[in-house]
């Protein structure tokens, strides 16, 4: 959590579409296979991490989105969160499930950037290079989908209808943002 | 272009994933007993059929876990997906 500068600098506007950085916010990757983990993880974030795949669960302070089986991500909604709070979560976390062999907590703040996609062209923009099926994740709020855009990974996460958080890692972010603008002019 | 059901995501394009070859070679128990002949046909020997295979696959751009897939490589069409150290369900 050193380096907050991000490439992506700007707020762009489209017709029907708004493409945003959201302000670092802190990211962090969990691992674990053992039952302990979950309530654990309630305990501390009074939030159950989801076992159905493809899904999120959250509340006014953090999401927990699936990753895969045993893989989790979260990152929180509070922009004002400050960096002692975010130490201190990540304290917490480690030294419940990490330090007791519960799991792996990894911090990925820098990691991954967020931006924000919102307007009723939002599924326009990404099918034009992006081989997922949107039709039943658009209809699930919450719904969680890991896959390519313009060959780059990345994760969605289906905020509200027609807004959601996209996660690029930060190498590709600056490429992909440029992918985003170019395409965005087009719809 | 075609459509795999990966056991722990659902149905993704193929694009997302890549192939690991084939699956179910077993690795000798005693490598040191074996011939030079005989490890070359465990290390780099394949099948490579026309007609139904069993690969791993890797969703790579997604769980990235590994998986096996029952493949008719002639067209591509997939008969069964199954998870790692779970049995082949057609023969």
């Amino acid at each position: 959590m050193l380096n907050f500068n991000s490439p992506i600098k700007e707020e762009k506007k489209f017709n029907d579409l708004n493409i945003i950085e959201v302000e670092p916010t802190i990211k962090i990757n969990l691992r674990s296979s053992k039952r302990e983990f979950s309530t654990k993880i309630g305990k501390i974030l009074s939030i159950l991490p989801p076992s159905e795949a493809n899904t999120s669960s959250g509340n006014e302070k953090f999401n927990l989105l699936w990753l895969s089986p045993d893989e989790w991500l979260i990152y929180s909604n509070d922009k004002k969160m400050t960096l002692d709070d975010q130490i201190n979560l990540e304290d917490k976390l480690f030294n419940g499930i990490s330090k007791l062999n519960h799991g792996a907590v990894t911090n990925v703040s820098d990691h991954w950037i967020m931006v924000n996609l919102k307007g009723n062209k939002v599924y326009d923009l990404l099918s034009k290079s992006c081989p997922y099926n949107f039709n039943e994740y658009k209809k699930k709020k919450g719904s969680v989908a890991q896959t390519i855009v313009n060959h780059i990974d990345v994760i969605l996460h289906n905020k509200e209808d027609n807004n959601l958080n996209l996660f690029v890692r930060r190498s590709f972010s600056e490429d992909l943002w440029l992918w985003l603008n170019d395409s965005a002019r087009f719809i | 272009m075609f459509i795999i059901n990966c056991p722990y995501c659902g149905e993704r394009d193929q694009t997302e994933f890549s192939c690991g070859g084939e699956a179910h070679i077993e690795r000798p128990k005693q490598p040191t007993e074996l011939s030079d002949d005989q490890w070359a046909e465990y290390l780099f020997m394949r099948k490579n059929i026309k007609g139904i295979q069993f690969e791993r696959w890797n969703h790579i751009h997604g769980c990235r876990k590994w998986f096996n897939v029952v493949r008719d490589t002639s067209n591509d069409k997939i008969h069964a997906v199954y998870k790692m150290g779970e049995r082949p369900p057609v023969k």
